[in-house]
């Protein structure tokens, strides 16, 4: 699938550049905007208010709060030793094992959303341009894209009028 | 019936001869440190005799008290040994089991009598001591923590029997080696659930009290206060 | 790229792209000094802890200070990472990741101690709860079960804390490298390109991390602490013990990430990037922890001087006038006397002079660690067992090793992985543009009003 893209030295001209191609046609979603460092204030970072990963997180910590519980109350019934005159299931020091698991639960289900919902580790590399660590930024479309009609004209129009240092195609 | 095992030593009657202690080592396979390790303070006696005095010379006042594991049943080492090598049996004993031990030491930190040895080393006897150990008793290897055990080995000894012979254990049928050295017979042992064994009427004497009690350990161990003297 | 981000991406590649003979010879002393330890280890296990000068009733003393000491010194990243980043606080970025750094190494070297300082320690892993044919499982009513669960959450978060941010710079390294290192930094990398939605999810685990790890490395400590509290004689069975610790730990961190950055910005140039304002700061921040840990130790001197128990008085007679009173007094001065002196004074809170203070405070907190320790286990209650302790070789060159493999994993690190996180230094030239300063009301409006 052949992708066309543009490389903008500034952020202002990348957000031209992008929403001259939602003009055009283009969907959102189809548009995709790489950098060497986040830019959220501009409109092409199109922050998905989603609250998924703490979300995610929450879920994470209960299943840690959950399997602590089991942990040390189903292996303290399992085989019941008598310490130090505590009860056979001790709630204060359960207690300890319990936050510290769910705490771990919180962080590990975040790490592994976090690589899940950005597809990393990717093995095979989507649109890029190693010029991005040089600081540009990239504004592209894959050519499949464009709605019924559209051609690579329209597409290279829109990035043109960010005034790019660069527009390419390349083969995704 | 179900065994609750204390033990009543009478500070009156001891005479810090420590034939006690000799018995200990011989009954429970315990090694001798040897000057060096001594002199280091890793003596492993699993009862000492403590011995302190009043005054000088020819006045002093000399005291001895037998100090060994007091068998607490709120012990503070059974709740932090991570492996459960330090647990409370039914019996009311603090079980030490030497294969679960690592070796943390959190125990002998935390008991507040400061009766729990390690084993520095791996253990070693000059011939022919070797030919002496008790077969009843297991020889502890290096890096694993050990302490009185109340001769467990005996008291089993003497349930089984006593079970096999369909009978209950009669007070006085089963000293520890300590109880049973003893010249002075400054030791009892026995029951605290049996209301008229020679230990839980020595508990209830009145003459008792228990070492570090407000600690809170509820050690099983009852001294005998020294009786008033001319 | 301007301009300023041009010379921000030499001057922090420079360390992974070139390195001196001085690196290598640095490599092979540290190498020889953490052998030693190693080859330490190695004789006692085969001979026994009787090497060391532990006896009864001291069986615990350079082990467990060495452990509560880098426990403690691991505390420094997440109070500089994680709070700073929670209160939007700017000058936090070229410290961050010196801080994580130290965080996650000198946790591994303080969670080697529990292993090391057993007796049998081929069977550390029945500390670990798994299902074994003996069918018992570890005594979750034990601090050292607490221990092995708090250091390994905080080990695996820290190093997933460190991880992340890091994952950018190396797509960064992968795209300026060729040959092996291209390759070598394109696994790190993951794949990472940096498209909005991979840095907006970043960003927010980041967030959530930062919210979880304060927390976990709070209860860290205080279960290290407890270690010590729970165990019922004279002035370990105390309830400033959580605190007090989290504040010792903090206090130990800040000191040694001073020392840390200090030694980065003289050996690899990064005058451009740490500041004296950076010193000043930490600085500041130690001042305060100084004082905090001042405040510590005299509540709980005056709470047990009033409460005048006898054993307790023993032990504290023992630190404050007799045998262990030259090694307190030491403690109180480097901890104390000296930092609150130096730092107190804006013209004598220089890079130089936060160093000087903060290694006072490195030497100190081990010495309280110790002071902790040892006075209280040589003098429990019954006093004809009070005994004495004097280190031996293996413990001394185990406690200098330590600080070797410090050393060695830091030089390390900063020559596979930029000592500065680079993209959020670029982001702190012109922070309007990212999201940290922002409320999402002023967000919505901006998007609404680009064209």
């Amino acid at each position: 699938m052949t992708a066309i893209y543009g490389l903008f030295d500034k952020p202002d001209a990348a957000q031209r550049a992008y929403t001259g191609l939602k003009r055009a046609g283009v969907a959102s979603h189809d548009i995709t905007v790489i950098s060497a460092e986040p830019f959220e204030a501009f409109e092409f970072s199109h922050r998905d208010h989603s609250m998924i990963l703490f979300r995610l997180a929450l879920v994470g910590g209960v299943i840690g709060f959950v399997s602590a519980v089991l942990l040390t109350r189903g292996t303290e019934l399992a085989w019941p030793l008598v310490t130090g005159g505590m009860p056979v299931v001790a709630w204060w020091p359960n207690l300890v094992i319990i936050f510290e698991m769910t705490m771990l639960g919180a962080i590990v289900t975040t790490v592994v959303s976090l690589l899940v919902a950005s597809k990393l580790p990717a093995f095979r590399r989507g649109l890029y341009d190693p010029e991005v660590s040089d600081g540009k930024i990239l504004v592209g479309v894959p050519l499949s894209a464009m709605p019924g009609g559209r051609t690579e004209e329209a597409v290279r129009e829109a990035l043109n009028a960010g005034g790019p240092s660069a527009v390419k195609t390349t083969q995704m | 019936m179900s065994h609750h095992w204390g033990m009543a030593i009478d500070l009156d009657k001891c005479t810090g001869c420590e034939a006690c202690v000799v018995a200990c080592h011989a009954e429970n396979n315990i090694a001798t440190a040897g000057p060096e390790e001594a002199a280091r303070g890793r003596a492993m006696h699993w009862l000492r005799v403590e011995r302190y005095w009043e005054g000088e010379y020819p006045e002093a006042k000399l005291k001895f008290r037998p100090v060994l594991c007091q068998q607490c049943d709120a012990a503070p080492c059974e709740s932090v040994c991570p492996t459960y090598a330090s647990h409370h049996t039914d019996e009311g004993l603090n079980a030490q089991v030497y294969n679960r031990c690592i070796g943390t030491r959190y125990c002998a930190n935390a008991c507040p009598y400061n009766v729990r040895q390690f084993n520095f080393f791996n253990p070693t006897w000059d011939k022919p001591l070797q030919l002496q150990f008790n077969p009843d008793v297991s020889i502890r290897e290096v890096g694993v923590m050990e302490k009185c055990t109340f001769c467990v080995q005996r008291i089993k000894a003497a349930e089984i029997t006593a079970e096999a012979d369909k009978r209950e254990l009669k007070d006085g049928e089963l000293k520890p080696a300590c109880a049973q050295s003893c010249p002075a017979t400054a030791i009892a042992f026995g029951d605290l659930n049996d209301p008229e064994s020679r230990v839980s009427r020595l508990f209830q004497s009145g003459r008792g009290e228990k070492l570090l009690e407000d600690v809170g350990t509820q050690p099983k161990i009852v001294y005998l206060k020294r009786q008033a003297t001319a | 790229m301007s301009e300023y981000a041009a010379t921000l991406t030499d001057d922090l590649l420079r360390p992974l792209l070139k390195t001196s003979a001085r690196f290598w010879i640095l490599v092979v002393l540290l190498l020889g000094v953490v052998s030693l330890g190693v080859g330490a280890f190695a004789y006692q296990v085969n001979t026994g802890i009787g090497v060391w000068g532990l006896n009864s009733p001291v069986f615990w003393a350079f082990d467990i200070t060495n452990f509560v000491f880098w426990i403690g010194i691991s505390h420094a990243g997440t109070l500089i990472s994680a709070i700073l980043r929670l209160v939007n606080a700017e000058w936090r970025r070229p410290v961050t990741r010196c801080a994580e750094v130290i965080t996650v190494f000198a946790l591994m070297i303080g969670a080697m101690f529990p292993i090391v300082h057993l007796g049998r320690p081929w069977l550390f892993f029945w500390l670990m709860p798994y299902p074994t044919e003996r069918q018992i499982w570890p005594n979750f009513r034990s601090p050292l079960v607490w221990d092995f669960f708090a250091i390994s959450t905080y080990l695996t978060g820290s190093s997933l804390f460190l991880f992340l941010p890091t994952i950018p710079d190396f797509a960064l390294v992968r795209d300026k490298t060729t040959g092996w290192r291209r390759r070598f930094y394109g696994i790190l990398a993951l794949g990472w390109t940096g498209t909005t939605k991979q840095w907006h999810r970043l960003e927010s685990a980041m967030q959530i991390m930062a919210i979880a790890i304060v927390p976990v490395a709070v209860s860290v400590h205080t279960i290290v602490s407890f270690d010590f509290s729970m165990a019922p004689v004279p002035m370990w069975h105390s309830t400033i013990f959580g605190p007090y610790f989290v504040a010792g730990a903090i206090f130990s961190g800040i000191a040694a990430l001073i020392i840390a950055m200090a030694a980065l910005r003289k050996f690899l140039h990064l005058e451009k990037y740490l500041h004296p304002v950076h010193f000043e700061n930490l600085g500041k921040l130690l001042l305060m922890m100084s004082l905090l840990w001042g405040y510590f130790v005299f509540a709980e001197r005056l709470t047990t001087w009033y409460g005048n128990g006898v054993s307790e008085m023993t032990v504290f007679w023992q630190t404050q006038r007799l045998s262990f009173a030259p090694l307190y007094w030491t403690m109180v001065t480097v901890n104390f006397i000296v930092p609150v002196t130096i730092l107190s004074f804006k013209r004598l809170r220089t890079i130089a002079g936060c160093v000087v203070a903060s290694f006072g405070v490195v030497l100190g907190m081990w010495l309280e660690r110790f002071l902790i320790i040892v006075p209280t286990l040589s003098h429990k209650y019954l006093s004809y067992s009070w005994g004495s302790y004097r280190p031996r070789t293996p413990e001394i060159l185990l406690l200098i090793a330590t600080f070797g493999a410090m050393v060695l994993f830091y030089v390390v690190f900063s020559k596979l992985v930029p000592i500065i996180s680079i993209w959020e230094m670029k982001i702190g030239q012109h922070p309007q543009l990212a999201h940290e300063h922002l409320t999402s009301d002023e967000k919505a409006t901006i998007w609404r009003t680009q064209p």
